[in-house]
């Protein structure tokens, strides 16, 4: 199929090209969802390896799951952010573990807001929101990210994070009003004037 | 505070993430690799016949063969009865052959009722 026709199909139908064969396919379903899942990754862990080999390992799921992929079932987006959303979860867990063994007898910080406002000496704005992001709790920071910056609506967010559309709206809420509270007071040095 | 938020969050939301030239050629080589397999053919093999079964049993068609020749001649023989079989028989006896009765005869269970 000339490559211009397949920039027009859904990602499905990109999907059910690629498991039938089609070369172009593969190349087009990356240059869609890497950039989308590797930012998703990003923000979640806050590690650029990380992210990558998340965002790799998800990518060769969608590979391998293509011949038994059923259109209309599913959304490939949704899929693949559950996909890295599960992938995220499993090495955050990880990541804490090993943390608890390595630092069993050295207490944890008490307030994240402390290291964001350090931070943000340096940083430019979205890194200080990516800081931000990161002293969120997990599932605040998953659902905030989904609905503010990966623009999913909360019937989504919930697919992906498999909980309720209640849940998501809560999480929501509340991660926004954490952020808020954790960049308060930082407004000049994200670049906005101070109120009068 | 809660619009200049909504200002950074857009902001990130437009702010597209580039995956480097070397993670995105892993991807497509793991896309290539899957893909180069061959998806749910596989190779249809017959399955061996009752005959092919007792064949196998006994070592192969070859020796069926021998087998089943075996009996037809010896069949063959107890209806033919060849007059030098008799002879063939002796030779291979050694000494006389005496004969004796494991089971009652039928005629005899009846003489005794």
């Amino acid at each position: 199929m000339p490559r211009d026709t397949l920039a027009d199909l859904a990602d499905e139908a990109l999907v059910v090209l690629y498991a039938h064969g089609d070369p172009d396919a593969a190349r087009l379903l990356a240059g869609r969802l890497l950039p989308r899942v590797l930012g998703y990754a990003g923000r979640m862990l806050a590690d650029r390896a990380e992210a990558e080999d998340v965002a790799q390992e998800a990518m060769l799921r969608l590979w391998k799951v293509a011949p038994e992929w059923r259109q209309g079932e599913a959304k490939v987006s949704t899929w693949i952010y559950r996909v890295v959303a599960n992938l995220c979860t499993d090495r955050l867990r990880a990541r804490r573990r090993r943390r608890a063994e390595a630092l069993d007898d050295v207490a944890e910080p008490a307030d994240g807001a402390a290291s964001v406002v350090a931070g943000m000496i340096e940083a430019d704005r979205m890194a200080a929101l990516d800081q931000a992001l990161a002293a969120l709790p997990e599932r605040q920071r998953e659902a905030v990210v989904l609905r503010h910056i990966e623009g999913f609506s909360n019937p989504e967010i919930a697919e992906i994070l498999q909980i309720g559309v209640e849940a998501v709206e809560s999480l929501t809420a509340r991660g926004k009003r954490a952020l808020a509270a954790l960049l308060s007071g930082q407004r000049a040095a994200l670049g906005y004037e101070e109120a009068e | 505070m809660m619009d200049d938020l909504d200002d950074l969050l857009a902001g990130a939301s437009r702010a597209l993430v580039q995956p480097s030239a070397a993670l995105m050629a892993r991807v497509l080589a793991d896309a290539a690799d899957l893909q180069a397999r061959p998806v749910g053919v596989a190779a249809v093999v017959p399955r061996a016949g009752w005959l092919a079964g007792l064949a196998a049993l006994f070592g192969g068609a070859g020796s069926l063969v021998g087998v089943g020749s075996a009996a037809v001649v010896g069949l063959f023989f107890g209806f033919v009865q060849p007059d030098g079989l008799g002879a063939v028989s002796d030779m291979w006896a050694v000494g006389s052959v005496d004969q004796v009765d494991l089971m009652p005869q039928l005629d005899v269970l009846w003489a005794e009722e």
